[in-house]
């Protein structure tokens, strides 16, 4: 176990370990509360198409579930990605539920209530005004961190508040849909995935978000393994007093990933905004913007790792519904189990610091028994 | 004009509450961004209690009120443990933690409401119903002019609130244990070197963060909303953060600076209601508070000076 | 009661990697100065952490009077009457002298008759009769954080004594003090034998024990070598059985050959954060094959001059070329290309980042430029054999090679890693900030070889040193800042320690 740790796979063990953990726990509290765990498990997997369900409606089926499922997991990625970039550059975007909002609106308003627009030109301007709200909202944190000395958390939710407020504010007065009060459906030439298609007699939709999603991905761990702009991302992360010794332009760096960052996070609202839900809640920031935190830290801050940590956070949140209606269980589960991933993802260099630890003990005892116990030190 | 003062100090006080607990956590070397989660989950405990005792009471009692006050300090000082166990024992990045917090307190706190009013009332709301706290005013001061507003239609939890800074207060700065906490903020190899014990000093701190933190978020559930809900997590806890920044970590300040977001939020609420715009107008001014926030920090931040060793784990055995 | 006060038996302590200290005993009778001599990391400041109950040893005994002791605190060691003055000091800088010599033991009163009360007055009445009779000169009432490194020290004595210690350990008393204030210590030391109390002394340096120790214990490696009479044993035998081996600490310096001015200040004012002059006025200029270096005591401005000419600091006023191009508005960039290397002061926090690999590292100042990376993408492959390279030789040892996490390296080899990186740019200039701080002799030697050879190859160098020893060993012209002015410049064949020693506390005008 300690072994593992700290080899060089420790990141996927330690990730492995905190699903694990966080199963057993969830498990247990399902057990407590009277429930069959596989049951509920089970469902999860159902609910996202991964498992067939024992019935389906009207022109629906797996292939369904599993188009709606990456229809979500699009999103989901991107938000990761974004708190990844800014992670590693040593900030914590918590932002990113009001940039994906701020893109999000904007592109409905601009894009999405547009009759007019033929469906490419649609879906390539809402792809553009994601980027470009998300990265304003992104820079303007990193100018205020620079500038002023003022702390991204603090920042980003006092912005998460000012443009929910905002959106709320002009979505009530102006776009509003009196039956379901919340703002009107955008169209389906806007939406980044295409509507209807009829696979195999059922009636799927199939996400552009995703190819944007993995692409990006892609895109992130290159900038980060293979380029000088990365390198000094990192470097102003780990320490940004040595990248101003070794002539990096801290400041420039920050609002840099910070821009970066609320990029990907504007790319996530469109697709979440404009492909997911199709319609925006007044004053209320999108659950997956905390979400995705979990799944950045879940995914060891990896664009690869996030990957496979968004799927999995993923399948407790939109199978949430299914299961809720097989087991009986609140949907909003799906939000403690995501939030017990988090606590014990955050545990992890903890982890390994113990295993660590361990083995140098083992070491040691080792070595002692071997040559009677002499060393030498070097002064801390 | 009365009714800026009156809801500014409503709100301002359980701010200044939970700013407290922030500046005790972040004094004694713990980097506090839960205090939004301490918050929340104090809140609820608090309702749960109230809403279980609730017919064991007359209707409107306030005892009610006293007993959830009560249990949100307990409930949202036990939730300050892990903070304390992932910053303190686990040396876990601070800042993580605090988000961790916050996330999992929203998580917890929404799926135990539905399955607790399942369990009580067997309706699947999202809310647990509270009593509204009775309300009363000081004879002689509530005619001051102007200021007299401060001091009409307040509520119980008010003056608790004063007492319970000038306490913390107290404590803080006169006493051996405020020595010791602050030094920890500052060097705790001194007061290790000094015979103090940084891990358990640093542990009290977070708890008695939360704990505060706990009271300000029941007060804001018996005073604005009259429920417990997720929509208890409006940022306050962040906008708490703010004022002790603000007011340079020391308690005198801080509370001028959440009398300051009491005031701006009442005085564009009212405003709004003065120049009689549509209700949907309110959400501009709702933004006021946050607005402020950024705007004072565009001009105060430089300034600041944090504890020094806040954010740095304590590990006795590196050299 | 026996003869001993303190006895330490068969003491073993390990730390993950390394046996701190290896069957260690020492036996110290009540009243005399016990010295401990040794190495960087012969295990002395450990041995006395665990007397001081700040770790637990894993084998052996303590014994205080004649009576096993286990501590698990400094608090019980504090209860059996030991002090220490740690090499840092372990003091809040933003609480009073007194404030800080009360923690935690704060004498209280009753407020209103019932609420306890921390009595602060009381307090510095306490200290301020306890400060005047061991001559000690402290005001109870100033901030720690405005007071010079040698007050502070004497803070930390006063703290024992109010703690009525009766055993005092000093670990490095003297390591940042100029002769002077050398001197005033060990008078005060001295004072201190003479009221009764045992003092024990952690040193390297062999000088203090002769003039102060009654005796001497000497450790290597983490193992006791001997122990000895300081009055029979001569100091070329105790730095012998400290090295282990012959030692010649005073290396050959080659003539100089001064070339044409490579470097001139002029007029140079730094300000901090609070719009406070730290450094004012300062001119100077170095020639090629020239060591110039700056002696001060800690925080008279010395490394905020460094970073101005690297470019990290804001210049208030003042300007700075470099041969002939004025470099006064440049970026740090721009001046390391124009020919700038700079080995910074803190090593871990500013000259290497610590989480990640060597080979990372040695490339900082080279990734940005061909061959290491075309339109900003990286080349790997040059990265390693650039790394082979270095690692080979400046003889950079670690775990795993070039991959190696810096952090898991010893502070020696960290060192080593960023002297090879900033001196393989073979810049015109080269500034050593405390270029030896805290390594062991080995270490010391080869980087002041290193730079001697610097030296001949015709850069200017700038030496900045809070050892006078070591700055009296290189240089060739020294500066003495005083408060961020420098009070004399002058070859370094005209000046005595003696004489920087009195510019170093601002004493002598020039």
């Amino acid at each position: 176990m300690a072994r593992l740790l700290t080899g060089p796979r420790a990141a996927v063990w330690s990730s492995l370990t905190a699903i694990v953990m966080t199963l057993l726990t969830a498990g247990v509290l399902l057990l407590v509360m009277g429930r069959n765990p596989a049951v509920a498990f089970y469902s999860f997997l159902q609910g996202c198409g991964f498992a067939p369900k024992a019935n389906y409606g009207g022109g629906s089926g797996m292939l369904s579930d599993l188009f709606d499922f990456l229809t979500y997991l699009a999103p989901m990625l991107l938000a990761s990605l974004a708190f990844i970039v800014a992670f590693k550059a040593g900030l914590f975007n918590i932002g990113i539920a009001g940039q994906m909002l701020a893109a999000g609106f904007l592109a409905t308003v601009l894009a999405g209530y547009n009759k007019t627009l033929p469906s490419p030109a649609a879906k390539l301007i809402v792809v553009v005004i994601g980027i470009a709200a998300g990265g304003l909202v992104g820079a303007f944190v990193g100018y205020l961190k620079y500038r002023f000395n003022i702390h991204e958390v603090v920042s980003t939710i006092m912005i998460n508040y000012i443009i929910s407020y905002l959106t709320g504010f002009f979505i009530n007065n102006n776009y509003v849909d009196m039956m379901t009060r919340t703002s009107r459906v955008c169209s389906p030439a806007a939406r980044l995935c295409l509507t209807n298609v009829q696979i195999g007699g059922v009636n799927c939709k199939i996400p552009f978000g995703m190819l944007i999603a993995l692409a990006a991905a892609f895109a992130v761990h290159f900038l980060f393994s293979r380029t000088t702009v990365g390198f000094e991302l990192k470097a102003v992360g780990r320490n940004a007093h040595c990248a101003q010794y070794f002539g990096v332009r801290v400041g420039r760096r920050l609002v840099l990933a910070m821009a970066l960052s609320g990029m990907l996070a504007g790319l996530a609202g469109v697709n979440y905004y404009l492909g997911y839900t199709n319609t925006i809640i007044p004053k209320t920031l999108a659950a997956m913007g905390y979400d995705s935190i979990s799944v950045a830290l879940l995914g060891s801050a990896s664009p690869i790792g996030a990957i496979f940590a968004a799927v999995i956070v993923s399948i407790f949140q939109q199978g949430a519904n299914y299961m809720s209606s097989m087991v009986g269980v609140a949907k909003e589960i799906a939000s403690l189990i995501t939030g017990i991933l988090l606590l014990y993802a955050s545990c992890g260099t903890y982890m390994k610091i113990r295993a660590e630890r361990v083995l140098q003990r083992a070491a040691d005892r080792t070595r002692d028994a071997g040559q009677g116990g002499s060393g030498q030190r070097e002064e801390a | 004009m009365e009714k800026v003062f009156t809801d500014g100090l409503s709100f301002a006080m359980p701010l200044l509450i939970m700013a407290v607990g922030a500046i005790y956590s972040e004094k004694s070397g713990v980097t506090n961004l839960a205090v939004e989660g301490f918050q929340g989950f104090g809140a609820f405990i608090g309702a749960l209690i109230a809403v279980l005792i609730m017919p064991f009471f007359p209707k409107g009692s306030q005892t009610v009120i006293y007993i959830a006050m009560a249990a949100a300090a307990v409930g949202a000082g036990l939730y300050a443990c892990l903070h304390a166990l992932l910053c303190i024992r686990f040396q876990a990045n601070q800042v993580i933690s605090g988000v961790v917090i916050n996330i999992l307190a929203v998580a917890l706190t929404t799926f135990f409401t539905s399955a607790a009013n399942k369990a009580i009332t067997g309706t699947s709301s999202n809310k647990l119903i509270l009593d509204v706290s009775a309300r009363f005013t000081v004879p002689g001061l509530q005619a001051i002019p102007w200021i007299g507003g401060f001091f009409r239609k307040m509520y119980p939890f008010e003056i608790i609130i004063m007492v319970l800074v000038l306490f913390f207060w107290y404590l803080m700065n006169k006493t051996r244990y405020g020595m010791m906490l602050r030094a920890c903020g500052e060097n705790p190899q001194a007061v290790d070197a000094a015979g103090g014990d940084v891990e358990k000093t640093r542990w009290i701190a977070v708890m008695i963060s939360g704990a505060l933190s706990g009271i300000g978020g029941i007060c804001f559930a018996y005073s604005l909303l009259a429920n417990f809900s997720p929509s208890i997590y409006l940022g306050y806890g962040y906008l708490a953060i703010a004022a002790m920044i603000f007011g340079n970590w020391k308690i005198g300040p801080t509370a001028l600076v959440c009398l300051i977001f009491g005031l701006a939020k009442s005085g564009g609420y009212q405003l709004c209601i003065a120049m009689q715009l549509p209700s949907s107008y309110s959400d501009l001014f709702l933004m006021l508070p946050y607005i402020l926030t950024l705007l004072l920090m565009v001009f105060f931040s430089a300034k600041n000076h944090p504890p020094k060793a806040a954010g740095e784990p304590w590990d006795k055995g590196r050299r | 009661m026996g003869e001993y006060v303190v006895e330490m038996r068969h003491i073993t302590k390990r730390f993950p990697g390394i046996v701190a200290n290896d069957d260690v005993s020492v036996s110290i009778r009540r009243g005399e100065v016990y010295a401990l001599l040794g190495e960087n990391g012969a295990g002395k400041s450990t041995l006395m952490s665990m007397l001081f109950g700040m770790y637990e040893p894993d084998g052996g005994e303590i014994l205080i009077d004649g009576q096993k002791v286990v501590f698990h605190s400094s608090t019980d060691a504090a209860a059996r009457r030991i002090g220490m003055v740690h090499q840092h000091f372990k003091l809040v800088g933003n609480y009073t002298v007194a404030e800080n010599i009360v923690l935690g033991i704060e004498p209280m009163k009753k407020k209103f008759g019932f609420l306890p009360w921390v009595d602060m007055q009381e307090a510095n009445q306490k200290i301020r009769e306890l400060s005047a009779k061991y001559g000690l000169e402290v005001n109870p009432t100033d901030r720690i954080e405005d007071l010079p490194v040698s007050v502070c020290q004497r803070v930390e004595i006063l703290k024992m004594l109010y703690r009525q210690a009766e055993i005092m350990i000093f670990d490095e008393p003297t390591a940042v003090l100029t002769p002077q204030e050398i001197d005033f210590l060990l008078q005060i030391i001295d004072g201190l034998r003479k009221d009764g109390k045992t003092i024990i002394l952690i040193t390297h340096k062999m000088e203090e024990i002769k003039r102060i120790a009654d005796r001497c214990a000497i450790l290597r490696r983490g193992r006791l070598i001997d122990v000895r009479n300081v009055a029979d044993t001569s100091v070329q035998e105790m730095a012998d059985m400290m090295v282990g081996r012959p030692v010649n600490l005073s290396q050959e310096k080659p003539e100089a050959r001064f070339g044409e001015t490579v470097l001139t200040v002029s007029g140079l004012t730094v300000s901090d954060e609070h719009h406070f002059d730290v450094v004012r006025n300062v001119s100077f200029s170095i020639r090629s094959g020239e060591i110039f270096a700056i002696a001060g005591v800690a925080g008279n401005g010395q490394t905020e001059i460094a970073d101005a000419i690297a470019g990290m600091v804001k210049i208030a006023s003042g300007s700075v070329k470099l041969l002939n191009t004025d470099i006064t508005a440049a970026s740090v960039r721009e001046r390391a290309l124009a020919g700038i290397s700079y080995i910074p002061e803190d090593r871990q926090g500013t000259g290497v980042i610590l989480d990640f690999s060597l080979r990372d590292n040695l490339a900082l100042r080279e990734y940005f430029r061909e061959p290491f990376s075309k339109n900003g993408i990286l080349n790997d492959e040059k990265f390693n054999s650039y790394a082979e390279d270095l690692i080979a030789r400046y003889d950079i040892r670690s775990g795993q090679g070039a991959a190696t996490q810096v952090r898991s390296m010893s502070g020696g080899n960290q060192q080593k890693a960023i002297i090879g990186r900033e001196v393989e740019e073979h810049s015109k200039l080269i500034i050593f900030v405390q270029p030896t701080r805290g390594l062991d002799i080995g270490a010391i030697e080869n980087i002041r070889r290193e730079i001697l050879a610097e030296r001949e190859r015709g850069a200017a160098i700038l030496l900045i040193s809070l050892e006078l020893e070591e700055i009296m060993a290189l240089a060739d012209t020294v500066g003495v800042i005083y408060r961020g002015e420098l009070l004399k410049t002058a070859p370094c064949t005209e000046l005595t320690s003696q004489d920087v020693g009195l510019y170093m506390m601002g004493v002598k005008q020039a």
